[in-house]
C-alpha cells in the first residue's frame, strides 16, 4: 500500500515536471512583416524559420508562425492584434512604423507577450529593438568614402524615402562623419526611394550636372542602379560609389573590379532577434540592459562592412546563391547566449 | 444600418431579391461580412470574442471612416487617390497642434477642430482642380496626394511626436465599461443615416448616374462635386482622428497606402466605380472585409510566401460573388 502510493506520488510528480518542462520549452513565436517589395524581406524571414529550426537540437521547439504582406499601418496593427488572439509567447516584428505601434505593444505586453523589434526602431517602451544602428550604418559608408578619396574631393548622396526614420538616421549618421572632413564636399542630395530605376536615373541627373564628382554615397536598393549609370557613363575608374550586397551586385564588383565598399544590414536581423526572443523567453537577462539609441530600447548588432579587403570572402559565402541572395550575418544561438548572464 | 436610403435615383419595380438588392446594394457584401466573421471564429475563436471584435473595430474605424469619405466622390463618378495622404496630413497636424497647445484637454479639442479645418481645406483644393479647373480627378488627385505628402513632410519630417495622453486613452478605452470605439460606431452609423437623407447625397449620385442630364436639369454641377470632395477631407479627417487614436503617434507616411484599400472597400460595398449608384453602409462591410480577409488568410494557416497572393484572390472573390449576385438580382 504504502509502495503505490509512493509510487503514484511519483508518477504525478513525473507528469507534473513534463508538463512543466513542457510548457518552458515550447515556444510559439509570431514573425510580423509589413512589406513584401524586397527579396531581402523574403530571405530574412526564411533565415529566421531556419533559426527557429535550429532550436530543436537544444530540445526547445520553436514553433514559428507568420504573417507578411504589404500593409498599411492598421494592417500591421491588426497582425499584432491577431498574434495576441492567437495566444503566441512572443512576436517579432518589421515595423512599417516607428511610432505606430505603441498602444497595441502595450497591450500585447499587457496579454504577457515579448515582443522584439527588428530591423527598425520602434519608440514603444514596451518593446526591444534587435538589429543595426542605422545612424553607424550610414556613418560606415561615409568613413569608407572619406578613407578612399584621401579626405578631399566632391561627392552626391543618393538617399531613400524622406521621413522614413532608417533614412532620416542613416543621413545623419554619413553628415556627421561629413562634417569632420571639410574638403570633402557633398554638393547635392537627392531621394530615390530605394528603387533601383529611380537610383539609376538620378545618377545619371547627377553625373550630367555635376560631371566632376569624386564619390557617390547611396544606400542599399538603388547602389546597382547608380552603378549603372557610372558604367554607362564610362566614369568606373573616376567614381567610388558604395555598394550592394546582392550577388549579381557582388559579382559584378569583383568582375569589372568597382571601387566600391558596402555597408551590411543583413536580411538574418530577424534570426538575430529571434535567437534574443527565444533566450528572453527562457527567463534569462542580459549582461547589458538594452537601452541604447534614441528610444532607449535598442540591442545594436555589429555592422559587417565590405570593401577590397573581405569582397573575395563576400564572394564565397554566396557562391551558388541565386543573384538576389544577399550577403548575410547572424547572431547565432552561441553568440546570442555569450549576451546572456 | 438598415435605414441606409440612398441607393439609387431610380427604382423599379421588381420581386424579392432583386427589390432587397436594389434597395440594400450592400447586401451581397453583408452576407460576405458575416461569412467571413464565422470563418474567422472557426479557425480563431478569440478572433470574434468582444475584446477581438473591439480590436477590429479600433484597427478599422480608420479604413471604414476612409472608405466612406472615399465614397462620397465615387457617388459623383470622381475619386479620390489623396485621401491616405489628407490621413497623414491631419495625423501630424493634429498631433503637433495638440503638443504646442500644451496637451491637456482644450489643446486636444482644438487641435480635433484644427484638423478638420484641414482636412476641409484638402477636400476644397481637390475639389476645386477636379471640379472647377475640370482636371481629371484620377492624375489630379494623384498629384495633390503627392503635394499633400510633401506638406506632411514640412509639418513633421520624421515620425516621432507622441500624442497627448488623454487623447489615445480615450480612444483606447472605456466609458462606462464599453470601450470608446463602439461609441464611436454607433455616432458614425447616425451620422451616416443623417447624411444619406440629405439632398447632397441624392444630387451626388445624379450627378455620377449622367453629368450631362444632372446638368440639363439645372443642377449645380461643379458645386456639387466640389461640395463632395469637401465632404470626403472632413471625413479623411475623421479617419486621421481614429488612426491617431489608435497609433498614439505623428507619422507623415501613415496614411499614404490607406488609399488603395479605401477605394477597394468601397468597391466591395457594392457602390459602382462609375459613380450614380452605391451606399456608404456598403463601404464600411467593405472595410471590415478587407480586414477579416487579412486575418483570415492567416488564421487558417498560409504558408508567408503566399499569403499576399491567397489575399489578393480573396479578394478578388469577394468582388465577384458581389457582382455575381447582383447581377443575378438585377436581371
Amino acid at each position: 500500500m504504502k509502495m503505490t502510493f509512493a509510487r503514484a506520488l511519483g508518477a504525478v510528480a513525473a507528469l507534473a515536471l513534463t508538463a512543466f518542462a513542457a510548457q518552458a520549452e515550447d515556444y510559439k513565436i509570431g514573425l510580423s512583416n509589413g512589406w513584401v517589395g524586397s527579396e531581402w524581406r523574403t530571405q530574412m524571414i526564411e533565415e529566421a524559420q531556419a533559426a527557429a529550426a535550429a532550436w530543436k537540437e537544444k530540445g526547445v521547439n520553436v514553433e514559428v508562425v507568420v504573417q507578411s504582406a504589404n500593409v498599411d499601418v492598421p494592417g500591421q496593427i491588426a497582425h499584432v492584434r491577431n498574434f495576441i488572439s492567437e495566444g503566441v509567447n512572443a512576436i517579432i516584428i518589421n515595423p512599417n512604423s516607428p511610432t505606430a505601434f505603441d498602444p497595441v505593444f502595450a497591450q500585447a505586453k499587457e496579454a504577457g507577450i515579448l515582443v522584439v523589434a527588428t530591423d527598425a526602431e520602434v519608440s514603444s517602451p514596451d518593446a526591444l529593438y534587435v538589429g543595426i544602428d542605422h545612424k553607424a550604418y550610414g556613418a560606415a559608408g561615409a568613413e569608407w568614402l572619406v578613407k578612399t578619396l584621401n579626405g578631399k574631393g566632391n561627392i552626391v548622396a543618393i538617399n531613400g524615402v524622406a521621413g522614413h526614420p532608417a533614412n532620416e538616421l542613416r543621413v545623419s549618421g554619413y553628415k556627421e562623419v561629413l562634417a569632420k572632413h571639410p574638403d570633402i564636399k557633398l554638393v547635392n542630395e537627392v531621394n530615390a526611394n530605394w528603387d533601383q530605376a529611380q537610383g539609376q536615373q538620378a545618377m545619371q541627373n547627377l553625373l550630367a550636372t555635376y560631371p566632376d564628382i569624386n564619390g557617390v554615397l547611396v544606400q542599399d536598393g538603388m547602389a546597382a542602379g547608380a552603378w549603372k549609370s557610372i558604367m554607362d557613363a564610362k566614369k568606373t575608374d573616376q567614381i567610388a560609389a558604395t555598394g550592394e550586397i546582392r550577388k549579381d551586385f557582388i559579382d559584378l564588383w569583383t568582375k569589372d573590379k568597382l571601387n566600391s565598399g558596402a555597408t551590411v544590414n543583413p536580411p538574418g536581423t530577424m534570426a538575430s532577434a529571434l535567437n534574443v526572443a527565444v533566450l528572453m523567453l527562457q527567463g534569462k537577462e542580459l549582461k547589458e540592459p538594452a537601452t541604447a539609441g534614441q528610444y532607449k530600447n535598442a540591442m545594436y548588432l555589429q555592422i559587417p562592412f565590405i570593401d577590397q579587403s573581405n569582397l573575395a570572402d563576400a564572394a564565397k559565402q554566396l557562391e551558388g546563391k541565386p543573384g538576389y541572395y544577399s550577403y548575410t550575418n547572424q547572431l547565432s544561438i552561441a553568440d546570442a547566449e555569450a549576451l546572456f548572464k | 444600418m438598415t435605414t441606409d436610403l440612398v441607393a439609387a435615383p431610380h427604382k423599379r419595380q421588381a420581386h424579392g431579391l432583386k427589390r432587397a438588392i436594389e434597395r440594400f446594394p450592400f447586401l451581397p457584401a453583408l452576407i460576405i461580412l458575416v461569412a467571413l466573421l464565422v470563418l474567422n471564429g472557426v479557425y480563431q475563436p478569440r478572433s470574434v470574442s468582444f475584446v477581438g471584435i473591439t480590436g477590429l473595430v479600433k484597427t478599422y474605424l480608420a479604413l471604414m471612416l476612409l472608405a466612406v469619405a472615399q465614397t462620397y466622390v465615387i457617388y459623383a463618378g470622381d475619386i479620390d487617390l489623396s485621401a491616405g495622404a489628407i490621413v497623414s496630413l491631419v495625423n501630424v497636424t493634429i498631433i503637433t497642434a495638440m503638443t504646442a497647445l500644451g496637451g491637456d484637454t482644450g489643446a486636444v479639442i482644438a487641435g480635433l477642430g484644427i484638423g478638420l479645418a484641414v482636412g476641409l481645406a484638402c477636400g476644397v483644393v481637390n475639389g476645386i482642380v477636379v471640379a472647377a479647373l475640370r482636371l481629371q480627378a484620377i492624375v489630379a488627385t494623384f498629384a495633390t496626394s503627392i503635394f499633400f505628402t510633401g506638406l506632411a513632410l514640412y509639418v513633421m519630417p520624421v515620425a516621432g511626436t507622441p500624442a497627448p495622453t488623454a487623447f489615445w486613452r480615450t480612444y483606447g478605452g472605456r466609458i462606462l465599461d464599453i470601450p470608446f470605439v463602439l461609441y464611436a460606431v454607433i455616432i458614425l452609423a447616425v451620422l451616416l443615416v443623417v447624411l444619406a437623407r440629405t439632398k447632397l447625397a441624392v444630387r451626388l449620385l445624379s450627378v455620377g448616374d449622367d453629368q450631362q442630364a444632372a446638368y440639363q436639369s439645372g443642377l449645380p454641377v461643379t458645386r456639387i462635386r466640389l461640395q463632395g470632395y469637401a465632404l470626403c477631407g472632413l471625413f479623411a479627417a475623421l479617419a486621421a482622428f481614429c488612426i491617431t487614436g489608435d497609433t498614439a503617434s505623428g507619422d507623415p507616411l501613415v496614411g499614404g497606402k490607406m488609399t488603395l484599400n479605401s477605394v477597394a472597400a468601397v468597391v466591395l460595398g457594392g457602390t459602382a466605380l462609375a459613380g450614380g449608384f452605391g451606399t456608404v453602409t456598403g463601404s464600411v462591410i467593405g472595410a471590415l472585409i478587407i480586414g477579416l480577409i487579412g486575418s483570415l488568410v492567416f488564421f487558417v494557416g498560409t504558408p508567408s510566401e503566399w499569403q499576399n497572393l491567397v489575399q489578393g484572390v480573396a479578394i478578388l472573390m469577394a468582388l465577384m460573388a458581389g457582382i455575381l449576385v447582383g447581377r443575378r438580382a438585377r436581371r
